[in-house]
Order: structure tokens, then C-alpha cells, then sequence
């Protein structure tokens, strides 16, 4: 995993995003457990409440299931509804960027060859 | 959540100089606990009350969950004690420490303190001629965490664990946290002091904000990351974002200081920006926040 501890992102959604992407292209299957809270923590060298944020937050978007005494465990995903919500996100997201590309003056082919560059630098 | 010690209504009262408390304080158990305030805010008392060091005035003490007091049955035994400086004589040898702790605690592990010196490159073979007066802050430091370490207890109370320390060695006390932690899977503690909130910023769990006697603020620091936002701002708009923050300071060039996240969106809309705060930078503006209500209060007297 990789942590950046002075990014813009807080580091427990450094590590919730981490494990969505694992968790989404199947390399973390469900009925897995998530390492221990604690001994994550150890491992990434941050703190044992950061770690339990993170799962909570994997919890709360139905991606894992807290189990008493025994940890967090992987839920069978739907990954064609996952995709789907993504999808409406991305759409979401597209169109404020179409609107402020109007506001900009910028044609729809303009503002495509924008998306096109940003996604070569990522 | 659980608690491993539990204070209420804790008062110490020593003459009219200083009194500590009422102290309300929840410790979560199987987390690490930061207390943070500035000289004489009365951490070290606190925590010489909870090792049973310093007696009460007033209040209840709860340990690992059961009212008593800090000699109680196997309650000494569990918990493990480090003193900012002087806890054992200046003229003692690392030895006299070793024989003292494994008189005084069964749980006590010879060896293991002897393994966690060389791990802190403090060789006792190297040092067995020198008393502690004889050796640096740093080193006696050592020598304390190692006796505290090296014992079998469910929780350590440290006392700026970190302040004599150099950079390297402060990482490996964090380090060392995280492994007690995770050697308890929940069931170990940790409560500790410092100064050094950055170096220490990913070892607390918890964190307990204490000014003139008194707990100003506590809560998980997560929680209280999302609760406060840092606020930075163009000095020009300092009568409309002033009544809107806890703490502010103007210069000709910035206005900035702490607000309560639920007021981002005004915020923003007078021109700040805002960024999530480190524990760092939130402990500094509590601290600000409670001097400044405690210097009103003191002007309306």
C-alpha cells in the first residue's frame, strides 16, 4: 500500500480508497478478512483510530462487514451496481466540468482534449 | 468502547497556586492516549494520580474497569510507569534498576530489559560503571521505558516519553507503541504526554487537551479532525470571518486560525480557505481557544 502522510488526502481515505480498488477488482475476494486494525496500523506506521476510520468507512458503503470479535470481512459485491454508481458519478462530475467549460468559453472537443492530457499525466 | 482507566469528577487540590479538575476523562482501552497542554496545565499530576504516585483530593478511579485504587490486588502489576526524570537515584547503576523492578514486580522480565537497552544502544556491559547521574537525559530516558517496557502489564503511563529523545529514537518509541498496541490485539493501552505533538502525531488515538487544571477538549482525533477546521484568509475580511472563528490571528498579510467544520461552507463563501487540521496545528489553536476564554474569565472576576 502506499501512504503519502502530507497529501491534501486525509491518510484514512488514503487507505479506504486502496482497499475499494482491491476490493472491486477482486484481488481482495469476499469472505476474506481485512488485516487487523491494529496491526495495520503498525504495518503503515499511522494510528489505530486512523485504521478503524477506514474501515469504517469501507463498512458504510456496504464493501465490508464488521464481525464481533473477529474483524472486517469482505461482502460479496455486486460489481455491475458498483459500476453503475460510478458511472452516475462520473456523469455527474462530467457535467459540471461541461459547465464550467461553457462558462470558460471552451468548446466540447477543447474540453476533451483537456480530459485527454490530464488522463495522459495520470 | 471500553475504557482502561476511567476519572470522575477527579480534583487534586494542592494550595491556591494550582488545583486540578474536576477531571471527567474517559482512557479507551486498546488505543493510545496523547495528553497535551502546556507547563503546569497538569498532566504529570494527572498521571501520578492514576499510578497512584500523587493522592486524590476527591473523585472516583476506575481501573480496567473496576472502581479501587492504583495498589489494588494485580492492578500495580498491570500497569507499567515512566516518570519525565528522577524516578530511580541518581546514583544508581543500570543494574541497581534491573534488581529494583524485579524486586517490585513479578512480571518483570531481566532479560527482556537487558534485549530492549541494546535495541536502544544503550549496551549495559558498556555502561555497568556509570551511575545514572553519569549519563545523558536521553540515556536515563532510555533506561526508564526500557524498565517499563520490559515488564507484563495491560497499560504504560509515560510522562513525555519522547522529550529527551533524539529524532531517530523518538520513531522507535512510536514504533515500540505500535507494537505494545498490537501485542494486546485491544486489550493494551497506552497513555502518554508530550510536547513533540508532530513527532508523535500518528501515535495517539486519543487525545486529551488540558489547560490551567482543567480537560478543555478530548475525544478520538479523528473525530476531532472532523469536528475543527484550519481557516486561512485575506486580512481584509476580518469583520465578517472574525464571529465565525474559535481562534484568530491577523496579520497585515493573513487572517488565520481554527473554526468548527459545521461553519465551512459560510466560511468559504466570505473567501477563506480551509484545509483539515494535523493534530499538530489543532493543539496549538485549543490551546489558544482556552487561554483566551480563560483570560476573559479572569477579566469579568
Amino acid at each position: 500500500m502506499k501512504i503519502l502522510l502530507n497529501s491534501d488526502i486525509p491518510i484514512y481515505k488514503q487507505i479506504s480508497a486502496d482497499f475499494k480498488e482491491r476490493i472491486m477488482n477482486g484481488s481482495i475476494p469476499a469472505g476474506e478478512y481485512l488485516p487487523s486494525i491494529r496491526g495495520l496500523a503498525k504495518e503503515l506506521k499511522i494510528s489505530v483510530i486512523t485504521t478503524m476510520k477506514a474501515y469504517e468507512e469501507l463498512c458504510s458503503e456496504g464493501l465490508v462487514s464488521a464481525v464481533q470479535g473477529k474483524g472486517y470481512i469482505v461482502n460479496p459485491q455486486d460489481t455491475g451496481m458498483i459500476k453503475e454508481q460510478y458511472m452516475r458519478l462520473l456523469e455527474q462530475h462530467l457535467q459540471d466540468a461541461l459547465d464550467c467549460a461553457r462558462l470558460a468559453g471552451l468548446t466540447v472537443d477543447e474540453t476533451a482534449e483537456i480530459l485527454k492530457t490530464l488522463g495522459n499525466i495520470n | 468502547m471500553e475504557e482502561v482507566i476511567k476519572l470522575d469528577s477527579l480534583i487534586k487540590k494542592y494550595d491556591r497556586s494550582f488545583s486540578l479538575g474536576p477531571v471527567n476523562i474517559a482512557f479507551p482501552k486498546g488505543f493510545s492516549t496523547a495528553l497535551i497542554g502546556a507547563n503546569g496545565a497538569g498532566k504529570t499530576t494527572l498521571m501520578d494520580i492514576i499510578c497512584g504516585i500523587t493522592a486524590k483530593t476527591d473523585g472516583e478511579i476506575s481501573y480496567f474497569g473496576t472502581a479501587g485504587d492504583a495498589d489494588d490486588g494485580d492492578t500495580k502489576e498491570r500497569i507499567g510507569y515512566c516518570a519525565s526524570q528522577g524516578m530511580f537515584p541518581a546514583g544508581w547503576k543500570i543494574k541497581d534498576v534491573a534488581l529494583s523492578m524485579s524486586l517490585a514486580f513479578e512480571g518483570f522480565d531481566k532479560e527482556r530489559f537487558f534485549a530492549l537497552l541494546a535495541g536502544m544502544d544503550v549496551p549495559a556491559d558498556k555502561y555497568k560503571r556509570k551511575s545514572l547521574s553519569q549519563l545523558s537525559d536521553g540515556m536515563r530516558m532510555r533506561v526508564c521505558l526500557a524498565s517499563a517496557f520490559a515488564r507484563d502489564t495491560d497499560l504504560l503511563v509515560l510522562d513525555e516519553p519522547g522529550a529527551s529523545l533524539d529524532p531517530l529514537m523518538r520513531d522507535r518509541l512510536c514504533e515500540r507503541f505500535r507494537d505494545y498496541i498490537d501485542s494486546g490485539n485491544g486489550k493494551k493501552s497506552i497513555i502518554f504526554s508530550t510536547h513533540n505533538i508532530a513527532d508523535m502525531e500518528n501515535s495517539a488515538d486519543y487525545a486529551v487537551i488540558m489547560d490551567n487544571g482543567e480537560v478543555t477538549e478530548q475525544g478520538f482525533t479523528e473525530d476531532l479532525k472532523d469536528k475543527y477546521i484550519i481557516i486561512s484568509a485575506e486580512p481584509d475580511r476580518k469583520d465578517e470571518l472574525s464571529g465565525l472563528m474559535l481562534t484568530c490571528s491577523c496579520s497585515a498579510s493573513m487572517l488565520s486560525g481554527l473554526a468548527l467544520c459545521e461553519n465551512k461552507e459560510k466560511l468559504m463563501a466570505h473567501g477563506a480557505v480551509t484545509e483539515r487540521p494535523t493534530l499538530s496545528q489543532l493543539s496549538v489553536e485549543l490551546l489558544k481557544l482556552a487561554e483566551k476564554r480563560r483570560m476573559s474569565k479572569e477579566a469579568q472576576k
